[in-house]
């Protein structure tokens, strides 16, 4: 690290001031972007979505309580399909599918933004940040 | 991911200013600097590469329940080569280091989005 160099202090690290600034200008350039706010709108309108949240809580709820029968893949040929059906009940639910739709133009935004950063700083990006991808 | 996707100028600008200052930071120029090292460095890279080789030809063949105890010490007897390497132990650290500097970076971006950027872009991948 230079002697010029600032550092700030993170939750996760420290950061160089220059980094932590041109990351902000990143996030703040992806946050102008027409995928964002496409997703930032899917994601109110799913929030106001009565119904739609009443589906996927059903859903989750059945989920949780067939838990541990999942994991060990002992799930009843009944409840498989009850909670088959609560998932269709959900998914089927136009803002769920909104918000599925706009998060995935996102993501696709995102990973080729975070390849550009990959491919220039010889690390993957995501990888190395947990994701687990590759 | 579609490989004619286009990222916005605005967006592609601000990528190539983060990974400037990326390749700035200690971290980052350390791990880079020992990359060329050991890029520069014939004998210490084709001793990298033949120990990972072994390593994932080894795991292939234990996945068979064919491994020899010749197989065994073989590797072991590559990876102290390997840990004796000084070029090669410095481009593992300084890897380690740059790895670790990056969540940093994510958690500033993901806090100005609120979501979590590095797990947007690892969606899909593979």
């Amino acid at each position: 690290m230079s002697r010029n160099t600032v550092a700030l202090q993170t939750e996760t690290g420290t950061l160089d001031l220059d980094v932590h600034t041109a990351a902000h200008a990143f996030a703040q350039s992806l946050a102008e972007s027409a995928e964002f706010q496409a997703f930032e709108c899917a994601a109110e309108r799913l929030g106001q979505d009565e119904v739609a949240q009443n589906a996927i809580q059903a859903f989750q709820n059945k989920q949780q309580s067939l838990q541990m029968l999942l994991q060990l893949n002992a799930i009843g040929t009944e409840d498989r399909a009850e909670l088959e059906r609560l998932q269709e009940a959900f998914l089927d639910q136009p803002t769920v599918l909104g918000y599925v739709e706009a998060q995935e133009k996102l993501a696709t935004l995102c990973q080729a933004a975070a390849n550009l950063l990959s491919e220039r700083i010889g690390l993957s990006f995501s990888a190395c940040c947990g994701s687990g991808c590759c | 991911m579609d490989t004619n996707y286009s990222v916005p100028h605005e967006i592609s600008t601000a990528a190539e200013q983060l990974a400037k200052a990326i390749l700035r930071a200690g971290p980052i120029a350390a791990y880079q600097q020992a990359k060329a090292r050991l890029d520069g460095d014939t004998q210490a890279r084709e001793l990298l590469e033949r120990f990972l080789k072994t390593q994932s030809d080894l795991r292939v063949r234990q996945s068979r329940n064919a491994v020899t105890q010749s197989d065994v010490d073989e590797l072991r007897a590559l990876q102290r080569e390997v840990h004796s390497n000084q070029r090669i132990r410095n481009y593992a650290e300084t890897q380690q280091a740059a790895i670790a500097y990056l969540p940093a970076i994510n958690q500033e971006i993901s806090q100005l989005l609120g979501v979590d950027f590095a797990s947007l872009a690892g969606r899909g991948c593979c």
